[in-house]
């Protein structure tokens, strides 16, 4: 990733006007570490609340995330390599997720797949609703981490080499054979840290899973919801889930950065 | 009468511009969700009566009011939909006495036109989709002290409570947003006050909680005591204890 940027001594200015910014990410953080003492911290995060919160968001968005791998990266390579009427159209709107509020998402979501919904109401048919089950915290996730996983997969795709793809194809190997032994490697480190950032973005989601999957315990609070929740009767309680947070926030980062190195692409 | 205050807030600010000290301020007020309409209108009769002053105002479930005030938000008068979050912030030095100024009352609300809750008893049925306020929420408090009173009374089965708590898909934040998901129609019946209900008169179909097994909200209201406007905040008080500010809450539904 360093090749790129040529690294040089820089004057002593670009340094002082970088700290305001680095401190202000900083110190919040920080300060989220200081307010409840480390054995405490435990005894709140070993409450029926933060358990439950926790369990149910690592299911939920390991759910979402694998349904961003399987349903994004055909929609990524096609993006990537596909040439169509409408493809800056498509690729723009798959970009509005990141850019409209979570919460508008949400009030979306409820109007196509709630009860009175576009869908919904053909769903409900069924007897089949969705809204405030567990089910609607991943759609939220979904909608609103896939994204992230597209973008940085389609980059990865469009990155590869397209004569490498073509040259296997002269030899015999089939479309599906080409992707799995040459386009998906060497876009490997790209799609592995949109897995990643995806993830991290579905286990920060807010906005969109209050309004369409509500906010029960056991069955929809994730811990972002726990969170505020726990705001409303225990300053302790929320710091301490928002510490859990925190920590699951940088695993993701150092994770992306540890899949990276480890899996730099072959011929990049 | 928007235009106007903003017109009347025009004039305060070149006067205050043009002659330092004049005293144009504003009042911040944190409000329970439930008192939205009232407190609109009230406010909005304050800015007449007090040229130059502005009346900001911030609707939130009353418990996250009250953690807003314990964090240090600048904050000149406070009304609550239970004396529980108001006693809190009293004992803790924050808030000063404090008057009740209205009451009211709990009822379910169900999507108009909807066949699936008729009456109390429906609401408990395997199936319906119920929301309340969370325990945290006055409103939601209250749920479980009308539930726990209807379910004692055996009117319904012993176990009214736990099967209507068992049918219970969310627990919102405040009473507002149980009833614009009850509006949306995602929720076959939700508990809200008597003055949430007829916001919506036209939407929604109301079931009343005889008064035996009601609950009566109490609304205090007080001067936060480390309020930057402290007379007006005062003044905006007395508006509301005062017979325009009760016509008016008796307007949206409320009682003394």
């Amino acid at each position: 990733m360093r090749e790129g940027g040529r690294q040089e001594v820089l004057p002593r200015s670009v340094w002082l006007a970088s700290i305001p910014l680095a401190l202000y990410i900083c110190v919040p953080l920080l300060a989220l570490l200081f307010v409840v003492p480390p054995t405490d911290l435990a005894r709140h995060l070993a409450s029926p609340m933060a358990v439950r919160a926790l369990w149910l968001t690592l299911k939920t968005t390991a759910i979402a995330t694998l349904l961003v791998v399987v349903l994004g990266t055909p929609l990524a390579f096609m993006l990537a390599r596909g040439s169509f009427r409408g493809r800056g159209l498509l690729d723009t709107l798959m970009d509005l997720p990141i850019t409209v509020p979570p919460v508008v998402a949400g009030v979306a979501l409820l109007l196509a797949f709630g009860r009175r919904g576009l869908i919904g109401r053909q769903l409900d048919v069924y007897g089949v609703q969705i809204a405030f089950t567990s089910v609607a915290v991943v759609m939220a996730q979904l909608f609103i981490a896939s994204p992230f996983f597209v973008k940085a997969a389609s980059a990865g795709f469009e990155a590869v080499d397209a004569r490498l793809e073509a040259a296997a194809r002269t030899l015999g190997a089939s479309r599906w054979r080409v992707f799995w032994t040459i386009s998906v490697p060497l876009a490997r480190p790209a799609l592995l840290s949109g897995v990643v950032l995806a993830w991290a973005r579905a286990l920060s989601e807010f906005g969109a899973t209050m309004m369409f999957a509500g906010n029960f315990p056991g069955r929809t609070q994730t811990l972002t919801l726990a969170v505020m929740s726990a705001l409303e009767s225990d300053l302790e309680t929320a710091v301490a889930v928002s510490v859990l947070s925190l920590a699951l926030a940088v695993t993701a980062l150092l994770g992306a950065k540890w899949l990276a190195g480890q899996w730099r692409a072959p011929l990049a | 009468m928007r235009r106007l205050s903003f017109v009347a807030q025009l004039a305060a600010l070149l006067a205050a511009g043009a002659a330092p000290g004049a005293s144009a301020e504003t009042v911040r007020v944190f409000a329970a969700a439930s008192l939205m309409e009232a407190f609109r209108d009230v406010a909005a009769l304050y800015e007449q009566q007090h040229a130059g002053d502005a009346i900001e105002l911030n609707f939130a479930g009353s418990q996250v009011l009250r953690t807003q005030i314990e964090q240090g938000a600048s904050v000149d008068v406070f009304a609550s939909a239970d004396l529980v979050h108001a006693d809190a912030l009293k004992t803790a030095g924050l808030l000063g006495p404090y008057k009740v100024f209205a009451r009211n009352r709990l009822v379910v609300v169900v999507p108009a036109g909807s066949p699936r809750v008729k009456g109390l008893q429906d609401v408990a049925r395997p199936g319906v989709k119920v929301l309340v306020a969370g325990p945290t929420v006055p409103v939601g408090r209250y749920t479980t002290q009308a539930l726990a009173k209807l379910g004692a009374a055996g009117l319904y089965g012993d176990d009214f409570q736990t099967r209507v708590q068992a049918n219970v898909v969310s627990q919102e934040t405040n009473v507002r947003a149980v009833l614009s998901k009850v509006l949306l129609g995602e929720a076959d019946a939700g508990f809200v006050y008597v003055t949430d209900a007829t916001t919506a008169a036209q939407k929604v179909q109301v079931i009343d909680i005889p008064e035996r097994y009601n609950v009566v909200a109490e609304y205090p209201i007080g001067v936060v005591t480390k309020g930057a406007a402290a007379m007006q905040a005062k003044a905006f008080v007395d508006l509301v204890l005062g017979s325009e500010g009760q016509a008016i809450l008796r307007k949206y539904g409320f009682a003394r």
